[in-house]
């Protein structure tokens, strides 16, 4: 069902409402999406427009209000919260803010999580290949808290490629670094794009970042208008 | 599961779960160690039934056994041995002491194994004969006592008998009973040459059998049916109170005190899970962002929790194997070499409680991570409050509460326990609380900020735990510690010097004269009381026997004679505290109980009892029921009758009397002259039942210890909690200004303060509850001395003190620099 003519992940009048103390939040309303098999996208929006909520969804980590999301023509909105996990697995890569490495793991182990998880064979091989491809395989033994920001970024991104996913999502993955540092993983990742047509879903508030992907969005009252790229 | 243990261990390696490991393996180190120790000594003295009787079955008299029964036996093709056993004195030079002799014949014992040596140190072998005439076999403890070897000679009442072996194991006899009275062994053939058989004197007869089953009921009912209550007939299975249930009582004991290590431990267990998972949550968020199903973490938990309960329960077994070591040497003396090899099952129960504790403490925390909303992974705030709640404390509480009735094997007493264990908790909670909240009330009040208490009131509810959880611990071993020693104290400083030291039973009215002289040229002026041995068989007309009777003293007050005497008028120390003392000139028999006994039995005023005394009947009314002070060491009675009803009676005398330490030759010489009168030293048998109290203690002592370590844990699992914080604090303090040393101070005012709320409260629990002990329970005052909360306190402020400060040396290591960068959580 990967073939080019199914969109590598689809929305379709996706709906997002919070209950708070002051009435109802829309933070998603009836918002319309799809994103080509090896298309790199790029979110750009206030804080707290509602791009990582969006990010969520796509990816299956949470269900809309209303509406529909399908990864790869599954229609996720129609399975279970554990259907949904195994559909990620292997299928879907992760670059978060605040890198969420496992301090109790050293950068290995956390690379070599996901293919644990998955009980796959050959775990270690693709891991150690993975921090060489961000240029962290000489600190493979050493924990999160022994590693600079930097160094943290390139573990989770390795972490984020080691199952080859189709569709890697990253929110705000610069997070706190500055640009010289940020930049090197920025490249890996749109090299992997380009090379691999693995397809990038971008959420950022860094327009230069956003410049550098094939389409960049602007989410605004909740549904996505383009924006020049 | 490859994978849980691969977590498990990268949790360890991480300084995780540390505590949590201990806390089972201390668990599982209490348990095992009750488990080993009870399934040795229970092995040591109950598997051996017919052991224990040397026999299939017994009859037991008190009249020498007619020779025509044991021709009966044969004849119904039964195989027979002859025993009798009675008190009497051994003298060396100018010490003496109490031996059990056992005369028996050839052939003994019919079941079961005698073993003996040819020296103290020589092997052992099981012996098939028994003593040749004119021979004797002693309890190795009697070679001791009286600086005696083998191939020495000793008196027994008119004949000199060598020493031929030593006895290691006897058959049917507990070990602990050697202490009081070291067994000497003599051929049946040699026991009329004595001469210590008379009429009175307090022998027991028994009449051994083995053979067929039906066989011997034919016989033994046939004999029942002929002879009524004036025999006994023994089975193996041993309807027979004695050591059997001893050890069975103190292994429930035991197995409850060794669940309150459980339950301290399983705090220390609820306290660090929690914290542990609070730490997962993220990791957990991520796992599922990146696939992982909640199946597939419900499994992984699981297995790491199986991974861990069977590491723990090995660890903890070993443990617990090394304590029982230790147990059994403190109580060594008790058990007599017999002990069987240890078995495997301590280490099935070490494992069962290791996973229990995991599953019923930790389980129901951990698997609520697997609800951990992936979502997380984009928002910190989500899946925050997944542990409140109470499931985990109410199924911990579920799973303790079985824990509680598979050691105790008993609903009732499991409730009791409970409900005790789980009041003194509340208690020492609420006052826990109420310290803290005054504190808390005191800072705020006095305006400035009292540094030194803000550890604790900013972190009540830590602060609250961790003082039960160390003052449990701090109790059990202040009331055992302490109040027991000061209890005993207490009682013995009640007994004044010159209470009477030592008894002579079985004095003969034609010695009577003789004795009286020969303690007066002592200057001892002793009162002589008459008695008579009875078996009680009829109440109100009906007979009574030992099958109308659950409880064990009950039955056993049936089974066997006691001790009959009259009395013209109450003694002192004795107090009639139901109905009327006789007047003289009342001829009817009346009956006078002591007011336990009559409890006991439930007798009370107005019923007639029967009693066989010499084979003859008394049938009289109890009319009164009195106190005794039984600590007062005269000779007192259970049953009393007045004046006139024993008349004709065969009767012997006992007297009691204060014998200086230095005039012990007086018994020795006395023993020479009236071979046949039986001394019995009072303050000896005080003494040997001490030590075997001690013995005892000492291991429940171990087992308090333990309750105390897993409160150390408790303490520990808390400041990891707060460590979190603390680091935070510290590195901000530090990052301030403040020194290393200023962060330090405040920390240990903290620990000081809940050490000494911890021992203050506790050794107040303890004296109070010594208090009430002694008042209700032993009739004592109980000493109030200020100096055992004073020394509680600071026991308690060690123990706080150096086990908080190991515990949060990591905190101070780091530079503020790493402490800031790291953050908290
Ligand atoms: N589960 C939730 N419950 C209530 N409000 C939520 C929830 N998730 C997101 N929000 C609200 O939605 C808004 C957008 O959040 P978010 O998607 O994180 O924005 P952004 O990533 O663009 O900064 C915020 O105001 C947040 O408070
Ligand atoms: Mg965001």
């Amino acid at each position: 069902m990967n073939d080019s003519s199914t969109p590598a992940l689809q929305a379709e009048a996706l709906s997002m409402h919070f209950s708070s103390p002051q009435g109802t939040i829309r933070l998603l309303a009836s918002l319309e999406l799809s994103i080509a098999a090896g298309e790199s996208v790029a979110i750009l929006g206030t804080s707290g427009s509602g791009k990582s909520t969006l990010l969520g969804l796509l990816a299956g980590l949470d269900l809309p209000t209303s509406g529909r999301v399908s990864l790869a023509g599954y229609d996720m909105t129609a399975m279970g919260e554990d259907e949904r996990a195994q559909l990620r697995a292997g299928r879907v890569g992760f670059v978060f803010q605040a890198f969420h490495l496992l301090p109790g793991l050293t950068a290995l182990e956390n690379v070599m999580l996901p293919g644990e998880l998955a009980g796959s064979d050959g775990v270690r091989a693709a891991a150690t290949q993975a921090l060489e491809r961000v240029g962290l395989g000489a600190r493979a033994g050493h924990y999160p808290a022994q590693l600079s920001g930097g160094e943290q970024q390139r573990a989770a991104m390795a972490r984020a490629i080691v199952s080859q996913p189709s569709v890697l999502f990253a929110d705000e993955p610069t997070g706190n670094l500055d640009h010289a540092t940020g930049g090197y993983v920025i490249d890996q990742l749109f090299e992997m794009n380009r090379i691999d047509g693995m397809t990038l879903v971008l959420v950022t508030h860094d327009p230069t970042l956003a410049a550098r992907c094939q389409r960049v969005l602007q989410l605004e009252d909740g549904v996505l208008v383009a924006s020049a790229p | 599961m490859r994978l849980a243990l691969t977590m498990l261990w990268r949790d360890w390696r991480g300084g995780e779960l540390r505590l949590l490991a201990w806390s089972v393996v201390i668990a599982v180190a209490a348990v095992t160690s009750v488990a080993w120790l009870a399934e040795r000594v229970a092995g040591a003295t109950e598997a051996r039934a017919a052991d224990l009787l040397a026999a299939d079955r017994a009859v037991e008299t008190t009249e020498p056994l007619p020779e025509a029964w044991v021709k009966r036996a044969r004849e119904h093709g039964l195989e027979t041995g002859r025993t009798a056993v009675f008190p009497s004195v051994v003298i060396n030079g100018e010490r003496t002491q109490l031996v059990s002799v056992k005369a028996v014949t050839p052939g003994y014992p019919l079941r079961g194994k005698l073993r003996t040596r040819a020296r103290p140190s020589g092997d052992e072998r099981v012996t098939t004969e028994v003593p040749e005439i004119g021979r004797v076999w002693v309890a190795a403890r009697l070679l001791t006592v009286l600086d005696l070897a083998v191939g020495d000679t000793i008196e027994l009442g008119d004949s000199a008998l060598k020493i031929a072996r030593v006895i290691s194991v006897e058959p049917d006899r507990g070990g602990f009973v050697d202490n009081i009275a070291p067994r000497v062994m003599m051929n049946q053939a040699d026991l009329a040459a004595t001469g210590l058989i008379g009429e009175g004197s307090r022998v027991r007869y028994k009449l051994l059998l083995a053979g067929e089953q039906e066989r011997l009921v034919a016989f033994t009912q046939q004999l029942r049916s002929e002879q009524g209550n004036r025999v006994e007939i023994e089975t193996p299975t041993g309807d027979r109170p004695g050591v059997s249930e001893v050890v069975s009582k103190a292994r429930r004991f035991l197995g409850l005190a060794a669940l309150l290590t459980v339950v301290v431990a399983g705090v220390a267990v609820l306290l660090t899970v929690r914290h542990y998972a609070e730490r997962q949550t993220t990791g957990v968020a991520v796992m599922r962002a990146l696939g992982a199903t909640r199946r597939r973490l419900t499994q992984l938990f699981i297995g790491k929790l199986l991974w861990l309960g069977v590491i723990a329960g090995m660890l903890g077994s070993v443990l617990g194997f090394a304590l029982h070591l230790v147990m059994l040497w403190f109580v060594a003396d008790l058990l007599g070499d017999a002990l069987p090899a240890p078995g495997l099952t301590p280490l099935a129960t070490g494992w069962l409680t290791a996973i229990a504790a995991l599953l019923g403490f930790a389980l129901p925390t951990l698997i609520r991570l697997r609800d951990v909303p992936p979502m997380r992974v984009l928002r910190r705030s989500l899946g925050q409050g997944l542990f409140r709640g109470l499931t985990p404390v109410l199924v911990a509480a579920g799973v303790v509460l079985a824990l509680m009735a598979w050691q105790a094997r008993d609903w009732w007493l499991t409730l009791i326990v409970f409900a005790a264990v789980a009041a003194t908790l509340v208690v020492l909670a609420a006052v826990a609380a109420g310290v803290v909240a005054g504190l808390r009330w005191l800072t705020r009040a006095s305006g400035k900020r009292l540094l030194w208490f803000t550890g604790l009131t900013r972190r009540p509810w830590t602060a609250v735990i961790q003082i039960v959880a160390v003052g449990i611990g701090l109790m059990s071993l202040f009331l055992l510690g302490v109040v027991r020693g000061d209890l005993l104290e207490t009682w013995r400083d009640r007994i004044p010097d010159d209470a009477p030291n030592q008894f002579l039973v079985n004095i003969q009215p034609d010695q009577l004269d003789g004795v009286r002289s020969l303690l007066a040229d002592d200057g001892i002026d002793a009162e002589f009381r008459p008695m008579a041995r009875a078996r009680l068989t009829g109440l109100n007309g009906e007979a009574i026997s030992a099958d109308d009777y659950r409880d064990s003293e009950a039955r056993d007050l049936l089974t066997r004679e006691f001790n009959l005497s009259w009395a013209e008028a109450p003694r002192t120390g004795n107090e009639v505290v139901t109905g009327n003392w006789w007047s003289g000139d009342d001829p009817a028999p009346q009956i006078s109980l002591e007011e336990g006994f009559a409890e006991r039995l439930g007798f009370e005023v107005g019923d007639t009892l029967t009693f066989a005394v010499a084979g003859r009947e008394i049938t009289a009314e109890v009319t009164n029921l009195r106190s005794v002070q039984w600590d007062s060491f005269k000779v007192n009675f259970f049953v009393l009758v007045s004046p006139g009803t024993l008349d004709d009676m065969p009767m012997t005398y006992l007297t009691s009397f204060y014998l200086p330490p230095e005039r012990d030759a007086l018994i020795a010489e006395l023993v020479e002259d009236y071979p046949s009168v039986t001394p019995v030293d009072v303050a000896a048998i005080l003494r040997t039942v001490r030590t075997i109290m001690d013995q005892g203690v000492r291991v429940v002592e171990l087992m308090s210890l333990l309750t105390l370590v897993a409160g150390m844990l408790v303490l520990m699992a808390a400041l990891q909690i707060t460590g979190e914080r603390r680091r935070f604090e510290t590195a901000l303090l530090r990052a301030l200004g403040a020194t290393g040393k200023r962060v330090r101070r405040l920390l240990r005012y903290e620990l000081l303060l809940i050490g000494a709320l911890a021992g203050l409260m506790s050794a107040t629990i303890a004296t109070i509850a010594g208090v009430f002990a002694a008042d209700l329970l032993f009739d004592l005052h109980y000493p109030w001395r200020p100096w055992i909360l004073l020394a509680g306190t600071v026991t308690g402020m060690a123990t706080v003190w150096s086990a908080g400060t190991w515990a949060a040396r990591a905190y101070y290591r780091v530079s503020p620099m790493t402490l800031l960068r790291q953050g908290h959580d």
